[in-house]
Parts: C-alpha cells; sequence; structure tokens
C-alpha cells in the first residue's frame, strides 16, 4: 500500500501553493475544493504536518461572515465546499465556533425546489422534470435547486458532526437528504447530477455521481443499498475516468467494501483531487 | 408575471423550461449592413474538412493573425450512438485552419455541464487520440483560474474562466442540434461551456436561475470577439441536446456574426430563429432577418433539412 500512497503524498507535498492551498492542477491558483481534498488526504499523515497546518489556516481564512466557504481568493461567494470544510473539522474534532458557523450555515441552506414558487410550478408541470420537491437538500450555492453532489457531500458533513452533540436539526435534515438522494435514483440503479426523467425520458446515471450518492447515504444501515452497490462496483470496474474510479474507491470504503488502488497514472500526477480522492479511497482517512 | 414566465422561473430550480417563444412582436433590425455567413455542403466527416473550412474562412474574411484563439467545442456527454458532440474531425480541421491563419496560439478549451472528468469525457469522443498534443492545449474551462466580469445578468459579479477572458478569438465549434428547452443549441448556446463549474456547479444552475435565454444572450454580449462554426454534418433533432436522434444535414456554417450564424442554421433546420426567444434578445448585436444575412457559398434553401421537433416546440416550426 505505502507504494500506492507515496507517489501521491509526495505529489501533494510538492503541489502545495506558496498560500497554503491547492490548485485544481500545479501551478494553478488556489481552489477550496482541491485545497479541502488534499487536507483531508493529509491530515492524518505525520510526515505531511507542516504542509497540513499551512493548507488549514488557509482554509480558515476563506470562511465568510455568514459562516460559509468562498471556493478561492477571486470569489466572494458562499459555496457548496463550505461541506468539505465542516467535514474536515469533524474528522480533526475541531468543534469551534468556526466549525458551528459552518454547520450553522449548513443547516440554514437548502434548495430552491422546496420553495413556494417552484413548488406550484412544478405542481403545474410535474412531468418536465420528475422530482418529488418536499425533501430539503442542498445546492451548489445559495438560491439555486438542489443537486445530488452537494447534497452528499453536505451528508458527510453532518454526519461527522453528530460527534459534536446531538442536535435535532441534524438528524432532521440528514433524514431528508437521504431521501431526496433516493428520490433522484435513475431507473439504471445508479445516479446522475440529479435528475432521473425529464420530459418523460429516462436518463442514464454515472460513475462518479453514483460514488458520491452512495458516500452520502453511507452509514445508513437500515437502507437497503446492495443493488445500488453492485452497480457502483460494476462501474469501478469499467469507468475509464480515473476522478470516478477514485471517488468510486472512496464510496465503497465508506460501505466497508475495499477495491484493489488503481495503477498511478500520468494523468493522476497532474490532478490534485485524483490523486487526493486516491489517498483517501486507499487509506480509508473518511471512514 | 405571465404565467408562462411563471412556469419558466420556477421550474428553472430542478433544470429548465422555455419551450419556445411564441411572440410575433418585430424582431430588432440589428446593427447597420450585413453579416456574411457561409455554408458549405460536406457530406460527410471524411470530406476534405481542412479545405472546407479554409475555403469558408477566406467567404467570410477571417483574419487571426497573432491571435491567440480558443476554440471552443460542444463536448457535454458521451454516447457511441449518439451526435451530441462535435465531432473530432472538424476540430482537427479548425486546429489546422486557425495555424495556417498564423494564429499565436490556438488552444481548445471546454467545460461540460454535467460531467466532472472533462479529460475522460474527451478520451471518449477520441478527441484526446485523435487531435496531436491534445493535453498541451487542451484547458479544462470548468476548472480553469476564474476572474469576475460586470453586468451579466444584473449580477454584481459574474466568473469566467481567464483563458477564456484572455483570448483574442474564441471559435465556437458548435454543434447543429435541436433543444428541448431553447429550441435549437448553436454557437450561442455553446458558451455555456465557458462557464466555470467551479464555481457554478454541476450542472450549472445558475445559468438556468437567470433563465436560458438570457444567459445565452448575455454570454454572446461579453464574448464579442467571437468568430462560429457549426458542426451540421450530422446533427441532432427530437429530443435535443441529448437524448436526440443523429440527423444528417451535410453542412458546415460558417460567420463572425453569431446571431446570423445562428439565425442561419434555425432556417436550414426548419426552425424560426425569430420565434426563439434568445434570438429575440441578441437581434440588437446582430442579424436575424435573411434580408441583412449575405449567404455565401450554398444557399439555405439548398441544403434545408428540416429537423425533428419535440411537440411543446411546434410553434417554433418554419411556417
Amino acid at each position: 500500500m505505502s507504494d500506492f500512497l507515496s507517489p501521491r503524498l509526495d505529489f501533494l507535498r510538492a503541489t502545495q501553493n506558496a498560500d497554503g492551498g491547492w490548485g485544481f492542477f500545479p501551478g494553478k491558483q488556489s481552489w477550496l475544493e482541491p485545497t479541502a481534498y488534499a487536507l483531508i488526504a493529509l491530515h492524518r499523515d505525520p510526515a505531511s504536518r507542516t504542509n497540513f497546518e499551512r493548507g488549514w489556516n488557509l482554509m480558515r481564512s476563506w470562511q465568510l461572515p455568514d459562516g460559509s466557504w468562498k471556493p478561492c481568493a477571486a470569489v466572494q461567494e458562499p459555496h457548496w465546499t463550505t461541506a468539505l470544510c465542516v467535514t474536515l473539522h469533524g474528522l480533526r474534532g475541531v468543534h469551534d465556533q468556526p466549525f458551528q458557523r459552518g454547520l450553522g450555515w449548513l443547516l440554514t441552506t437548502s434548495g430552491t425546489e422546496n420553495g413556494l414558487r417552484f413548488r406550484f410550478a412544478h405542481f403545474l408541470r410535474p412531468s418536465v422534470v420528475e422530482l418529488d420537491p418536499s425533501f430539503k437538500a442542498w445546492p451548489w450555492r445559495p438560491g439555486n435547486a438542489s443537486w445530488i453532489e452537494p447534497t452528499a457531500h453536505a451528508l458527510v458533513a453532518l454526519k461527522k458532526a453528530r460527534s459534536a452533540g446531538t442536535n435535532p436539526r441534524i438528524e432532521e435534515r440528514i433524514r431528508l437528504g437521504e431521501k431526496m438522494i433516493l428520490d433522484r435514483r435513475c431507473g439504471d440503479g445508479g445516479w446522475n447530477y440529479g435528475n432521473r426523467k425529464v420530459l418523460g425520458t429516462d436518463l442514464p446515471s454515472y460513475p462518479e455521481t453514483t460514488a458520491l450518492a452512495l458516500l452520502g447515504l453511507a452509514g445508513n444501515r437500515a437502507l437497503n443499498l446492495r443493488a445500488p452497490l453492485e452497480v457502483a462496483l460494476r462501474y469501478w470496474r469499467e469507468t475509464r475516468s480515473p476522478l470516478a474510479k477514485a471517488l468510486l474507491s472512496v464510496s465503497l470504503r465508506s460501505h466497508s467494501i475495499a477495491v484493489t488502488p488503481a495503477d498511478l497514472t500520468i494523468l493522476g500526477e497532474k490532478d490534485t483531487l485524483i490523486n487526493a480522492l486516491e489517498i483517501i479511497g486507499a487509506s480509508g482517512v473518511l471512514v | 408575471m405571465k404565467r408562462r414566465q411563471f412556469l419558466q422561473a420556477g421550474i428553472a430550480g430542478a433544470s429548465a423550461s422555455q419551450f419556445g417563444c411564441a411572440s410575433h412582436e418585430p424582431i430588432a433590425a440589428g446593427p447597420p449592413g450585413q453579416s456574411a455567413v457561409a455554408i458549405l455542403k460536406a457530406a460527410s466527416y471524411s470530406a476534405d474538412l481542412a479545405g472546407l473550412l479554409r475555403r469558408g474562412a477566406q467567404l467570410c474574411g477571417l483574419e487571426a493573425k497573432g491571435k491567440r484563439v480558443l476554440l471552443k467545442p460542444n463536448l457535454v456527454e458521451f454516447a457511441s450512438n449518439a451526435a451530441i458532440n462535435t465531432h473530432v474531425a472538424v476540430i482537427v480541421a479548425a486546429v489546422e485552419l486557425f495555424r495556417s491563419l498564423g494564429a499565436a496560439e490556438v488552444l481548445i478549451g471546454e467545460g461540460p455541464g454535467h460531467r466532472r472528468d472533462t479529460i475522460a469525457l474527451a478520451e471518449e469522443a477520441e478527441y484526446r487520440r485523435v487531435i496531436t498534443q491534445f493535453d498541451s492545449i487542451f484547458i479544462d474551462l470548468n476548472r480553469d483560474d476564474v476572474s469576475p466580469v460586470r453586468g451579466f445578468a444584473d449580477l454584481p459579479e459574474f466568473y469566467l474562466p481567464n483563458t477564456a477572458l484572455q483570448a483574442d478569438l474564441i471559435v465556437s465549434l458548435a454543434k447543429m442540434k435541436t433543444h428541448h428547452w431553447a429550441g435549437a443549441t448553436l454557437s450561442m448556446k455553446n458558451f455555456f461551456g465557458l462557464v466555470p463549474g467551479s464555481v457554478y456547479g454541476w450542472p450549472k444552475n445558475q445559468l438556468h436561475q437567470i433563465g436560458i435565454d438570457r444567459s445565452i444572450a448575455d454570454l454572446q454580449r461579453v464574448f464579442p470577439r467571437s468568430f462560429a462554426i457549426v458542426d451540421g454534418i450530422v446533427g441532432m433533432d427530437g429530443n435535443g441536446p441529448i437524448q436526440g436522434d443523429p440527423k444528417s444535414a451535410g453542412v458546415l456554417v460558417m460567420g463572425s456574426d453569431l446571431v446570423s450564424v445562428d439565425a442561419t442554421c434555425c432556417r436550414i433546420m426548419g426552425i424560426d430563429p425569430e420565434r426563439l426567444e434568445y434570438m429575440r434578445l441578441t437581434a440588437e448585436r446582430g442579424h436575424v432577418h435573411p434580408g441583412r444575412i449575405e449567404q455565401r457559398g450554398e444557399s439555405v434553401q439548398s441544403v434545408e433539412t428540416r429537423f425533428a421537433l419535440i411537440d411543446s416546440l411546434k410553434n417554433v416550426r418554419l411556417s
């Protein structure tokens, strides 16, 4: 396993920007998403302690007054990556004021489909996009509808936040968020970005979003996820996308299914997300 | 707010709902003069596409010497039996064209709206295998560095990729397709792929919240230094832009006025461009009226190919 992890850990340490963050690709502007994934990947690695602290400090400095996090230095707006920051705090057991404010933002943020205007429009034309608007889930950014990926990340964050103490609002949002994910499952058994049927036509699922949906549902033992996990395993065997494969590794691990790490690829060497996710999937640091 | 507008704004939360535009009000005349649009017949992707694009460039008076050129294909999703994406042969021919015209730099950039792994998608669409040194000239616009622009859809700031903002010329290498919300997706709608997923997500739901038509119009306004090459050799009809059926039109359509190029493509497809809301919104900056479009190469009539429309778009059919 160290043969697999070492080059990826080396890659992350070598490509950290001067401000402490990571770009999506080496030498590019720091973004919160690759920075958060890199920090999750490094947070238990003793040799990466200095790198972690520099990245952690940058991440903490990007929190906005409303408790959310912005996605990069250039963009001054709340963003779904807030969930990754809350997860990271949960993994470290840091339940301080910034964590509480981030958690509060997640608990008060939901998609516009839950609002009156959308619900009435959907009532008039339900076949345009088939979904149940009663479930409260998460958007990519405030003012938008809910989608699978931000909802999955928010669920992971809230489930980690349980360790900070019981909060009935957390349990309620987890319950509704999981229902939204289950409601948006495609006819082929997996998930896409969040529309299972549009204008009466079934839409196909994707490997990467199937991985994320299952990641969001992990930990709920009352759910029978055998069939979608089989879909995820098939995707893991067949997909040619290194990003999807890495996400599937993380997701399957969260359901106690270990898969053999993928080979090192030239593409993976250049992509922060892929390297970080491959570490997370192989080492189980998110579980 | 009218009932139709209410529906559009509401459903936009999860996707979007436009269903064409039924307005019969006169469309704006556009700027002075005429716009040249070249129509070139190409029976298949094994035709001499580089030669055809060179001829089209001459017909349109295209100049690219010393310019930083960004080629923006339509790379959305992949299905082996569907005509979703701009064909790789058209991109190869475009790279060759702009290099031969003396462009200082030719890059290819795309930010797909649904799929996270742009490179894997490019591989499935054969872009990586066929386009020489693809990895060194391709930019994933979903994950590019960004800068704010002002005045987009009345937002204080809207973020766009630096590669696009710094280009001297953006070439919309669009696919000729019907679109179940907007009516048709052509060179202007193709600019949705310039909007970064890293800020706006997958899908870029903010554009639906603003309204698809308004977003198309504002992107066209933000990127005025542009040129269009529409791949209509095999397009898509029916429930486009993804679930529709392949439709051979056997044409390439080119021009520097994207409004005119799209209006011409609509007429080729049997769609009335004046019934599309985004054409009406862009008509002040380009020409929609056929009398203001100088058709070069083939005539519209000689290549007309009636694209099938879903029921909700029957009102945009060219009569």
